[in-house]
């Protein structure tokens, strides 16, 4: 073959910003804004709050599990965030949602930091049990640190955020905050994951032939779980300032569960599969009526049937199906990475 | 350019190489031979720091590099291609190749992408792909690929021929010949001495985790092809 017959070279193949999918979330996220617009509904309004707040949480997961790491983290931070946004506003009476916004994200981002770099030596399930055991820890410090937390009161009657001098306190400027705080949260976690593709996908698949290769894996494990910490705070800013107090229970160490199941069942391949996870899920939860006790466990078994059946979950199973109906069967193509590519690639050429 | 003096490594208490003294000058392709199991690869994992040294020392470039990460030793100017054809499966074949190349800039990157595409044409044509998807010798290919293009000082190739049709092997010694124009310095190991004999300068050959004999390819190749090594 000839020069001539070549393919496009790099400059013609330079990849956009972000992906279909992330767009696809970014953009279904963005239109919660008009819900206050079309229903007043505390019903509806309560409803899509949970739901962003619970997609937003779960982001934290999604971008650890872009290194093939599972975090129970998510509560600790987002309780980090939520109480430190709290104590601003009720103690140094800062209102302001845009400061309280950067407070939210960068107090875990920074906690995350020191934590990261004691815990992120670890894989697997060591790292599974020391990030449950770090949330523990959290909400043990949450109850005896009274003086400044409130202990088991919590820090109730928190004031009303403001943007731009104007007070968001009713239901629909509450949804219309945690409606920006998602946003916000969606193209951080797109922006970085699109960013470091390449090295999060060398990683997951094999960090220590990344390595190898010349990749510092801890650097990005470090920048994943700050970023991570700080989306997760995000959303602990959203809740806290939806039920307007910040208590221990809303952090508690079970609902890592919550959202790690959001994020499998809906896909742990795409951002979006942590939105749909999230608003199947949260909307299920409200349909069945389940009691808080049952849903861990429900969850539980839904992570391990999904595990077993369709591991790409809701996303990965109808891209699947899509891309098969217009002959497309790629990995790449059906948002397959790491590990379940290689099984993918495995599968085909019949090898073990 | 390479220098390792008593290496001594050891799994659990199991010693896989015991005592490795051997040296590779600047520019030389240099093969270690041996059944499974006597400490070729073991070797070159140390080289690279994927197994911790029990004893000895490695000098790279005048660098004790024993101590040293093994993505900081990749920085240095070492590339590996590991055993097994182990491609990042999920990656395209560019974004792989592009891999080995994190020490340098985007227009280097290019560069580079050019000039391997040049010599292996397979590259472009399957540029956009899986890496996960291709045949056992094309994904050798790209491992081999994504070693060079961090224009490497040194490149060590873990069986490189390991389970390849002919052909393929073929290719691979092309790009190994290739590597040897460019002046990159390669320590390989092979199971195949048939082939790798072709195209190195001088051997090792190794067994139980110790050279057995060493010196240039026409002194050792009655002995490396001799059935009890192999």
């Amino acid at each position: 073959m000839s020069s001539h017959d070549l393919k496009p070279l790099p400059a013609e193949t330079r990849s956009s910003l972000l992906s279909g999918h992330d767009w696809i979330a970014l953009v279904f996220v963005a239109m919660t804004f008009l819900i206050p617009v079309f229903s007043t509904n505390p019903q509806v309004l309560s409803q899509t709050n949970l739901i962003l707040i619970a997609a937003t949480a779960a982001l934290g997961v999604y971008i650890m599990q872009r290194l093939d790491l599972m975090s129970f983290a998510v509560p600790s931070f987002m309780a980090i965030g939520g109480y430190t946004v709290a104590l601003i506003s009720m103690k140094l009476h800062v209102t302001d949602v845009l400061i309280l916004a950067a407070a939210a994200f960068l107090m875990p981002a920074l906690c995350a930091i020191p934590l990261g770099s004691l815990i992120l030596r670890l894989k697997g399930v060591y790292f599974v049990l020391v990030t449950f055991v770090l949330t523990e820890i959290v909400q043990l410090l949450l109850f005896e640190a009274g003086p400044i937390t409130g202990g088991a009161n919590g820090l109730v009657g928190m004031p009303a955020v403001k943007l731009f001098g104007f007070e968001l306190w009713d239901n629909p400027h509450v949804l219309l905050t945690t409606c920006g705080l998602a946003v916000l949260s969606f193209a951080i976690t797109s922006l970085f994951t699109r960013t470091f593709r390449h090295e999060f996908a060398a990683i997951e698949t094999n960090d220590v032939l990344a390595e190898s290769l010349g990749l510092a894996a801890w650097k990005y494990k470090a920048m994943a779980f700050s970023i991570a910490a700080g989306v997760s705070g995000l959303a602990g800013f959203a809740l806290v300032n939806m039920l307007m107090t910040a208590h221990p229970s809303s952090f508690a160490p079970m609902s890592s569960v919550n959202y790690i199941t959001y994020t499998i069942v809906g896909g742990k391949a795409s951002i979006l599969g942590t939105l749909i996870g999230a608003l199947l899920l949260v909307s299920a939860t409200d349909y069945f009526a389940l009691s808080g006790e049952m849903s861990p466990g429900l969850f539980g078994l839904l992570i391990i049937i999904v595990t077993l059946v369709a591991r790409g979950g809701v996303v990965g199973v109808v891209s699947g199906l899509l891309y098969r109906l217009v002959g497309k069967t790629t990995p790449l193509n059906t948002g397959e990475t790491g590990h379940a590519a290689q099984e993918h690639a495995n599968q085909k050429e019949g090898r073990p | 350019m390479l220098r390792i003096d008593d290496l001594h490594v050891t799994y659990g208490g199991t010693r896989a190489v015991a005592g490795v003294t051997l040296t590779v000058d600047q520019g030389q392709t240099v093969l270690l031979i041996g059944a499974n199991g006597a400490g070729k690869s073991s070797l070159i994992n140390a080289v690279i720091g994927l197994a911790k040294i029990s004893q000895g020392k490695i000098m790279f470039d005048g660098h004790d590099i024993g101590s040293m990460s093994s993505d900081a030793r990749a920085r240095l100017g070492i590339g590996y291609s590991p055993e097994g054809r182990r491609v990042f499966a999920s990656m395209t074949v560019k974004d792989n190749v592009l891999a080995g190349a994190v020490t340098l800039n985007g227009r280097e990157q290019v560069r580079s992408w050019d000039k391997l595409v040049a010599s292996f044409p397979f590259l472009a044509e399957r540029q956009a792909q899986a890496a996960g998807e291709l045949s056992g010798g094309q994904q050798q290919l790209v491992a081999i690929a994504r070693a060079m293009s961090g224009r490497p000082k040194l490149l060590l190739l873990d069986e490189p021929f390991l389970g390849l049709a002919p052909v393929w092997i073929q290719q691979i010694s092309i790009a190994v010949r290739q590597m040897q124009q460019d002046g990159i310095t390669v320590l390989m190991t092979e199971q195949m001495a048939r082939p790798a004999l072709k195209l190195a300068h001088s051997g090792h050959i190794m067994r139980g985790g110790l050279i057995r004999r060493s010196g240039a390819v026409h002194e050792i190749k009655g002995a490396a092809l001799a059935e009890e090594y192999l």
